[in-house]
């Protein structure tokens, strides 16, 4: 049996953020501007952005009102009534809540009875897990239908004072603040039914490659600033003093993350190895590189190992919607099935390598008509 | 990082570069398995770890132009065009154990003792296959050896000099060798792509390269884990 994509919505909170104006949101720490962020962001080739936060880093949309509305978004183009989905599936790093799971948030909110439920767990490539799992349970002729819901709100992790909570400038370093000028907010989703409707897209393959028995962790919440001590968020005695230790932070090991574009370019490889890939018929490519940065190194391995996608065929939306995570892929889908990019016949290559702990996801559809 | 761009290459050429690319990929993998590598990446590393790694790398440097020496001398007449490319590599790197030495002994280290490093497990499976493989007429397959050292050179080398410098406070007369090959393997790595459609011409030596490629990132790894084993 096959799945088919035959609807896609998405939510981004709020007006379109300038660079000049991310501090006013974010807050600027102990009341400094940033010396890191002009550098950061000509380097990730980021313009505008969304955030569910205002200027007094009060906010504005919860994690769950942003996936809802992306799910209303994708369904109010959909005749599928909302009280009949089979499954739900749902993917966010950090939901409002730390338990129960996402999913079940959004599908209270949402309105959806006795539907099958997933939260993935994860960041960027939770969205394709969720997609996946989706994907087979169509395959499987469980559900009928299932609606894809990701989202996300890092702009809570970024404020200000998260930063002095954890022991001010004096202990910042890039690693800490790389992501404040990288991440930013809104949510995606996308309808899957067991059947085609209208123009719609079909799943040929979703397939992931992960790594983390490799490498150590690229980016993640729970560390404390302090390399030498060994503990997580949770082993100390009170949030207060994980909070100050800096384990609450958000970080990403910058120094590691070449690796992600090597292990990109390594799953398309293997793809192509097992006949799974060509990239000489892909039509369209849409890839999750968090930053501009990365976009020429992914052209040009692929370049160097003969499976090169002419620069026409690239599609993002990163440089206005910003690097909304897991939701990023969905968000950058609604936006260039919208435009009506995609013919009948076409195919299109997703990738997302995310650089948590180094997993990377691919998935391949083909434009068809009922 | 940094990835030089081959010419054209034949059907065959172009696979055989990709399974090189990913037998790279894989290589470097199974280094950030290495316990000495893994410091260097979560800032572990010492000055003490430097120097064994110097240690335990010297005795296959040494030996890295025997084998290069003996493959050129392997390659017949109608190979001529190969012997000579890899003639000016031996000639190039004949003697960078000197300047391997001489960083060991500018972080602190007694010259005597780096000469007297026996070879490692590692070193000593590594230095045994590549001189077995370069006895053999015509090894194509040590194109896949070169791979995957000049690669180090070229993909690596450079990173570590700064990373060694960073947490060990070592001063750049430190890392000379290093940074040699960071300045230098590109061109080779140019070369070694110019080859891959001269020796990529039926699918035996396509899979040989390959396969060697596979072996030395394997013994090299060794070598590498061996600095901690040895210990």
């Amino acid at each position: 049996m096959n799945a088919y994509l035959t609807s896609t919505g998405s939510f981004l909170p709020g007006l379109p953020i300038d660079n000049s104006e991310i501090e006013d949101f974010l807050g600027r720490v102990e009341g400094k501007s940033s010396r890191l962020k002009a550098r950061i962001l000509k380097s990730n080739g980021i313009k505008t952005r969304h955030y569910a936060i205002d200027k007094a880093q009060r906010t504005t949309h919860s994690n769950v009102e942003m996936a809802v509305s992306a799910a209303r978004n994708c369904l109010d183009s959909s005749p599928v009534p909302t009280r009949s989905l089979g499954m739900l599936s749902c993917a966010t790093t950090q939901g409002d809540m730390v338990v129960p799971g996402f999913g079940s948030m959004v599908q209270a909110m949402l309105g959806v009875p006795s539907v099958e439920l997933l939260t993935t767990h994860g960041i960027c490539s939770s969205s394709v897990m969720a997609l996946k799992a989706a994907a087979n349970s169509l395959r499987l002729g469980e559900h009928r239908t299932a609606l894809v819901v990701v989202s996300e709100l890092a702009s809570r992790l970024l404020k200000s004072t998260r930063y002095e909570a954890a022991g001010g400038l004096a202990a910042m370093d890039f690693n800490s603040e790389f992501l404040r000028w990288m991440l930013s907010d809104g949510a995606g989703a996308c309808l899957l039914e067991g059947a085609p409707r209208g123009k719609c897209l079909r799943i040929d393959w979703i397939r992931s490659f992960s790594h983390a028995d490799a490498f150590p962790v690229c980016m993640g919440i729970g560390m404390p600033t302090d390399a030498t001590d060994d503990r997580t968020w949770q082993d100390y005695p009170t949030y207060g003093q994980a909070e100050a230790a800096g384990a609450l932070l958000i970080r990403q090991d910058v120094r590691l993350l070449e690796h992600m574009v090597k292990l990109g370019v390594d799953g398309a490889l293997r793809l192509i190895e097992e006949g799974t890939l060509d990239t000489a018929q892909v039509n369209h490519f849409l890839c999750h590189y968090s930053s501009h940065h990365f976009r020429g190194k992914i052209a040009d391995l692929l370049v160097m190992s003969g499976a090169h996608i002419p620069q026409d065929r690239w599609f993002t939306n990163l440089y206005t919607r910003g690097n909304t995570g897991a939701a990023s892929i969905l968000i950058m889908l609604d936006e260039f099935l919208r435009d009506g990019r995609a013919s009948v016949g076409d195919t299109i290559l997703c990738m997302v390598p995310e650089s948590g702990r180094f997993n990377t996801a691919y998935m391949h559809f083909t434009a068809v008509a009922e | 990082m940094t990835f030089s761009r081959p010419l054209a290459l034949s059907e065959l050429g172009q696979s055989t570069l990709r399974q090189l690319t990913r037998a790279w990929f894989a290589f470097e993998r199974r280094l950030a398995l290495v316990p000495i590598v893994r410091r260097l990446d979560l800032g572990t590393f010492t000055l003490a770890d430097y120097q064994q790694l110097l240690l335990h790398l010297r005795p296959q440097v040494v030996e890295g132009s025997r084998w290069i020496s003996r493959a050129a001398s392997s390659f017949d007449r109608d190979h001529s065009d190969i012997r000579s490319v890899v003639l000016a590599h031996a000639n190039d790197e004949h003697r960078d154990y000197e300047v391997l030495e001489s960083d060991y002994v500018a972080t602190g280290g007694r010259l005597e003792t780096i000469r007297q490093q026996p070879r490692n497990i590692g070193s000593e499976a590594l230095n045994a296959y590549l001189m077995f493989r370069a006895g053999e007429p015509n090894p194509v397959g040590l194109l896949g050896a070169m791979w995957i050292i000049e690669g180090l050179g070229e993909k690596m080398a450079g990173n570590w000099a700064k990373r060694v410098e960073e947490l060990t406070g070592v001063h750049r007369s430190c890392t000379q060798f290093l940074r040699y090959h960071a300045n230098n393997d590109d061109s080779h790595m140019n070369k070694l792509y110019g080859l891959l459609d001269r020796i990529c011409t039926h699918e035996q030596a396509a899979g040989d390269v390959v396969l060697t490629a596979n072996v030395v990132g394997r013994l090299y790894a060794l070598q590498l884990e061996e600095i901690d084993g040895a210990q």
